[in-house]
């Protein structure tokens, strides 16, 4: 059954509202493939019957799906930006002022899918890091073939396309055939590890910052609240977590504060750490005899 | 005459290009299977490329499909006319965009001709076909090939 | 907000205008760098570009740098979108004052995602 006016018209109004892209009469087509996968996933018969379900349900999760869909299609670099300006305006100035301008910041990308997050915290590192202050960067997601794809960096002209900006691409990324790959230094400052957000968190911590970007909406609020106390587990006390554009903690978990940085927010754990924390997760003390560093203008 | 330009690099160009400017979907350019089917009024498309490498990009259809593909990227309907001058511009910009890929192939920096569109892409003396691509568009025939000749430096090496 | 689409292929300047028409932009075209000079010359105002590099009588390049001498079009953005992608080009589009750079093939998404960077999408509405 091909898609409704009225169908249409409530997905163009949701998409336009949220990511300012204005889904013209014609493009229904478009709407009917990117939603079928969803319909199919929920055993509905077509796309009618799944919009109408989001437009009886009005969940929040439903409408970032939707929006979603008709807006991505592959993984974006600096993917709505304001998170990795935080990095250089509020993360690394409150982290160096607490930690010093010789910090190390351990840096965890917790849905790194193909790489183009965690690479990009490593170019806005490079940065807004002090000379003297270096970064390491824990990468993970469910998936081994995504992680596999995302150690060698190496990425279609498609992909470099989107949301990575022009002067980033050619400091560190250079052309391999029709790919690009990005420098082997910057590949250095990442490791990719296969993990699954359900189970205990990695053992790398514990972390001054982690980003947890678009994964959180696909699970229910109990998930969510476990997922972000076991995250609050292995981050420091003034660490600093990221979500994605539509998402926040507020009414999930009441452990951390928001901080409104430029057009978003960031979140910091505001309860002490519960009682049973092992003592792995109380900082060591690092002794990096041979770290890679960070420093601008290096590449 | 060194493998400068892989049959897989040149898939992958065609592929993206028809699946961002045409398609929207990779899966509509696939390998054709089989023998090629001759075409009722060939066309072909072509971009020459200059430099240490002298080649030509050269997208070889029936013009009926390759109408269509203008229709695709002009937004136009199934039955409208595509104008002569329609499909120069569409074909020979699909040519364009294909040719300046394989450019950035290169070891070194080359040039782009304009693109030409033309029942027959004439012969460029000297050139031997590197790849030729026997690809399927919505299951329809389409020829992507690229030719090319080492410049006069490299004479004397056997390819 | 406005934006002039400049590229020698009326087919490539119908898919550029047609996506930044999605994105809310009015559009103006021109099929060189001179023709395009014309427009900004002729009052029209402009607050984005996105110029193709290859084109006859005044390529892309050379309408870059002809935008970024003028004060009077310092707030104008400069997009270029070519298939020149070899990375010393990129880098002499930045050199010349191009603040973005686009490679063809390019998405619709890809265009929003390059608009995004630059804050030229309207700001988002939430929930």
């Amino acid at each position: 059954m091909a898609l409704s006016a009225d169908s249409f018209a409530f997905v163009a109004d949701l998409v336009r509202r949220r990511s300012a892209i204005q889904l013209a009469v014609g493009k229904e087509y478009l709407v009917e493939s990117r939603l079928l996968a969803l319909a199919r996933e929920l055993g509905m018969p077509d796309v009618d019957s799944y919009v109408n379900a989001v437009r009886v349900g009005g969940k929040e999760s439903d409408h970032v799906r939707v929006v979603e869909a008709l807006t991505t299609n592959e993984t974006s670099w600096f993917r709505d930006s304001a998170p990795f300006s935080a990095l250089q305006s509020y993360i690394v100035p409150e982290l160096i002022a607490a930690r010093g301008l010789t910090a190390r910041l351990n840096v965890w990308s917790a849905a790194c899918s193909t790489g183009q997050e965690p690479y990009s915290i490593a170019m806005t590192l490079a940065d807004c890091l002090p000379s003297g202050a270096s970064a390491e960067i824990l990468a993970t997601d469910l998936s081994e073939q995504v992680l596999t794809r995302a150690r060698e960096g190496r990425y279609s002209q498609l992909e470099v396309n989107r949301g990575l900006p022009a002067s980033m691409l050619v400091r560190h990324l250079s052309r391999r055939g029709a790919e690009w790959q990005v420098s082997q230094e910057l590949r250095r400052l990442v490791t990719f590890r296969q993990h699954n957000l359900l189970d205990p968190p990695p053992a790398a911590g514990p972390f001054d910052v982690v980003y947890l970007r678009n994964v959180l909406i696909y699970f229910d609020i109990e998930t969510k609240r476990a997922i972000l106390e076991r995250l609050r587990r292995v981050m420091k006390p003034d660490g600093i977590l990221v979500l994605g554009a539509a998402e926040t903690t507020i009414g999930v978990d009441d452990a951390w504060a928001r901080v409104p940085v430029g057009a978003g927010s960031v979140y910091r754990p505001t309860r002490p750490l519960p009682a049973n924390v092992r003592a792995a997760t109380v900082p060591q003390p690092r002794i990096a005899p041979h770290s890679p560093v960070l420093s601008r203008g290096a590449h | 005459m060194s493998a400068v330009v892989e049959h897989d690099q040149v898939l992958t160009i065609a592929r993206e290009v028809f699946a961002a400017m045409v398609d929207g979907d990779p899966g509509l350019l696939q390998p054709w299977d089989g023998d090629l089917p001759a075409f009722d009024q060939s066309i072909s498309a072509w971009v020459d490329v200059s430099g240490d490498w002298h080649g030509r990009a050269v997208l070889t259809t029936d013009k009926s499909i390759a109408d269509d593909l203008a229709r695709a990227l002009l937004d136009l309907g199934a039955d409208e006319e595509v104008t002569d001058l329609d499909l120069v511009d569409a074909f020979g910009e699909v040519a364009n965009v294909v040719g300046g890929n394989v450019k950035s192939l290169l070891p070194t920096q080359g040039s782009l001709g304009l693109p030409q569109v033309a029942p027959v892409a004439p012969a460029l003396a000297g050139a031997a076909v590197v790849q030729e691509l026997r690809l399927a568009w919505r299951g329809r025939p389409f020829v992507v090939a690229v030719w090319g000749i080492e410049k006069a430096a490299e004479e004397g090496n056997r390819s | 907000m406005r934006a002039l689409v400049i590229d020698d292929s009326r087919t490539m300047r119908r898919i550029v205008a047609g996506t930044l028409h999605d994105l809310g932009f009015e559009t103006v075209q021109a099929e060189d760098g001179r023709a395009a000079l014309d427009v900004l010359e002729s009052g029209i105002d402009v607050e984005l570009c996105c110029i193709d590099w290859n084109m006859p009588v005044m390529d892309g390049l050379e309408f870059v740098g002809r935008v970024r001498a003028n004060p009077a079009w310092r707030h104008i953005t400069l997009m270029m979108i070519t298939t020149e992608s070899e990375q010393g080009q990129i880098v002499r589009a930045l050199a010349a004052g191009a603040h973005e750079y686009l490679i063809k093939p390019f998405t619709a998404d890809a265009v929003r995602g390059k608009l995004d960077l630059l804050g030229l999408v309207p700001v988002k509405e939430t929930a």
